[in-house]
């Protein structure tokens, strides 16, 4: 008899036991398979609840971040005319640089810009815009059509807005303020909310202006709180001793966006989250029920010497059982939903679905699914595996 | 099995399972407690078949409760094969239920879910190994070889039994204790039943039936009463202080008159 009587040691010993466990549990859950299926659907419907809220706060927030979009990674400089700055000199840009490269992060760009407005027109179209002088286009914008250059040295890059107005593509010609210059590159549309907006906007070489100043100029980092850092480094050094320039910069109103959407995220998972408590409800409702009907069978399988650790491992396996399968019907059922809506929807951004942090929200679903299941398995659990037997089988 | 006869290790006295002046009170309600066992001895020797009589309430379930470590004495020893599991942890009691006792109930107590065979092995489901080849052998001993895989609504009265005897087997235990093993059972089906008893017997087993019944007394090696708390012969003949060695018929015959057969 000795031979049999180690209970094992360790992790093998405690796994080894889950087996007849999970394959006595999931035979007692097919006794009465109305009752099992619906506690599964009420965990579906719990998981489903989560996942498909969360995941549509996430979009929610995906898509503002997505339009508001890189507002927060910009500051924009410009000479403050109540002290009497009409316009930036090269010792200020390069005071400006200075204070940027010694900020926190370091790797913001520094473009300053000239500015003034002139008819645009083309081929009997006309229309009136904003010309900016700039050196190097390149850091600040993408060319959708055409090349960038480095130095810009010759011709026009235009705003997707005014292209199209022109009908205007690279290789074009237009007429800006009376001289006729070639278009090298049209400029991708802007999701920017800016005080430099690019879309209706033209932009010229440095040369092709006779300012004795810029206008402004724009600070491009890779991250909101680069900018703050930036922006911050300016207000220190450049306005150190008087405010020669302002600025203009939304990395804080961005933080407050965002903080709403994240308070918005949670609050729907939490309106999720009651549905899968009430879920939980459901299941220690039917554990409960289920241990009491099997009360003797309980007390038997204890009296013939089935220690309260495995009858707990049976109650438990299926709880979990319950919870893991109601947490996979409602991820797959979350999955054909979102897809039903995106495909419905035209309006939704497919990219905003399919983003990887969605896949957070269902994982976090499934796993709230099984372990609702098993936390309200636990005192039935609990109860019936700590019941003595002898009173079990009285009865 | 069959080395139960003589158990390996050397005990105080030979028997399978003992009582000591073993009493057993309920409280009841606020008032006076119950006494459900009043200084009993009792003692089974390996391979003895002793049916426990008497009338309802006299606290004979109480004696296969405490004999079978489902629940403890409030004062007096309890041996197990001679080691003293008076007062054992719950995780103990339980181990000691798995290795050395088998049970045996009136209802036969068989897990719907499981079939026949997996009801012999359900002791041993959680333990390392497998017991189904041990199970398998059992079934077949008593005949229920070709109903191994069925579930017990698809077995009769005597067969359930018999697998419930065969579950009972399964960790080649010291002690058989049957609660009314042959209640739901016709005589016929009750007298092959109790003929499985006298094999297990044979092997070395000792069986302790609780019964109402007077065929169980009739393949009984000893008949015991319990009335009031009272256990009267639970000592084999010549060890008690209150020997009593009446015929069994004559007995019978007075318990007839009672009223209480």
């Amino acid at each position: 008899m000795t031979d049999r009587d180690g209970q094992g040691s360790g992790a093998a010993g405690w796994l080894r036991g889950w087996r007849p466990a999970v394959s006595m549990a999931s035979r007692n859950l097919r006794r009465n398979r109305v009752r099992t299926v619906l506690a599964v659907l009420g965990v579906c419907i719990g998981v489903l609840a989560v996942a498909a809220l969360g995941i549509f706060g996430n979009v929610l927030a995906l898509g503002a971040d997505d339009a508001i979009g890189d507002i927060g990674t910009q500051v924009v400089v410009s000479p403050n005319a109540d002290a009497g700055v009409e316009s930036l000199s090269d010792a200020d840009v390069a005071s400006i640089r200075r204070a940027v490269d010694g900020s926190a992060g370091g790797g913001a760009a520094v473009v300053p810009l000239y500015s003034d407005s002139a008819t645009v027109a083309r081929q009997g179209d006309q229309t009136f815009a904003t010309v900016y002088g700039v050196e190097e286009p390149a850091l600040a914008y993408e060319a959708a059509e055409g090349r960038l250059p480095e130095r810009h040295r010759q011709g026009a890059i235009l705003g997707a807005g005014i292209a199209a107005d022109l009908e205007a593509g690279a290789g074009d010609t237009v007429e800006i303020a009376g001289s006729q210059v070639r278009v090298i590159a049209v400029l991708v549309e802007s999701q920017t909310f800016s005080p430099v907006a690019p879309d209706d906007a033209v932009f010229l070489p440095e040369s092709a202006f006779s300012a004795d100043g810029y206008a402004q100029a724009l600070v491009i980092s890779d991250s909101g709180a680069e900018a703050r850092a930036a922006a911050d480094a300016i207000r220190e050094s450049v306005n150190a001793r008087q405010d020669r320039v302002e600025l203009f910069e939304l990395a804080a109103l961005v933080d407050e966006i965002n903080e709403f959407f994240g308070l918005l995220s949670t609050f729907l998972l939490g309106l999720g989250a009651i549905s899968l408590v009430v879920a939980g409800v459901s299941i220690l409702n039917v554990m409960l029920m289920s241990t009491v009907e099997r009360r003797q069978e309980i007390g038997v399988m204890r009296a013939v010497g089935v220690a309260r650790r495995d009858v707990l491992r049976v109650l438990l396996a299926e709880a979990g059982l319950i919870g893991a399968a109601g947490a996979a019907a409602g991820t797959l059922l979350t999955v054909l939903l979102v897809a039903g809506l995106v495909l419905a929807t035209p309006a939704v951004d497919a990219a905003l679905v399919i983003d990887p942090t969605n896949g957070y929200y269902l994982l976090l679903a499934l796993v709230f699914g099984v372990g609702v299941g098993i936390v309200s398995g636990a005192y039935p659990a609990w109860k019936a595996a700590n019941e003595r037997p002898v009173e079990a089988l009285r009865s | 099995m069959s080395d139960r006869g003589a158990p390996d290790e050397p005990t105080e006295t030979g028997y399978a399972v003992e009582l000591r002046d073993v009493v057993k009170r309920y409280p009841s309600g606020g008032g006076e407690p119950v006494v459900a066992l009043d200084g009993v001895d009792f003692a089974v020797r390996p391979g003895e078949f002793v049916a426990v009589v008497g009338p309802s309430g006299s606290g004979k379930s109480t004696l296969l409760n405490v004999l079978g470590l489902l629940d403890d004495p409030t004062a007096g020893r309890r041996l197990l094969d001679g080691t003293d599991v008076t007062n054992l942890s719950v995780a103990g009691r339980t181990r000691a239920r798995k290795e050395s006792i088998g049970f045996v109930f009136q209802d036969f107590h068989l897990l719907p879910t499981l079939t026949a065979v997996e009801n012999v092995a359900m002791p041993t489901a959680f333990d390392p190994g497998d017991a189904t080849d041990r199970a398998a052998d059992l079934l077949g001993r008593f005949g229920l070889g070709d109903r191994l895989d069925h579930e017990p609504t698809e077995l009769s009265g005597g067969q359930k039994q018999r697998v419930a005897i065969a579950r009972a087997l399964i960790n080649e235990p010291a002690v058989l204790l049957a609660d009314e093993p042959t209640g739901n059972l016709d005589t016929e089906t009750g007298e092959a039943i109790l003929g499985e008893f006298e094999r297990v017997k044979a092997e070395g087993v000792a069986v302790v039936a609780v019964t109402h019944d007077p065929l169980v007394e009739e393949y009984a090696d000893r008949v015991v009463d319990l009335t009031d708390g009272v256990l009267t012969g639970g000592l084999p003949d010549g060890l008690g202080s209150e020997t009593r060695s009446e015929p069994n018929r004559e007995r019978d015959a007075r318990r007839i008159a009672r009223g209480d057969g």
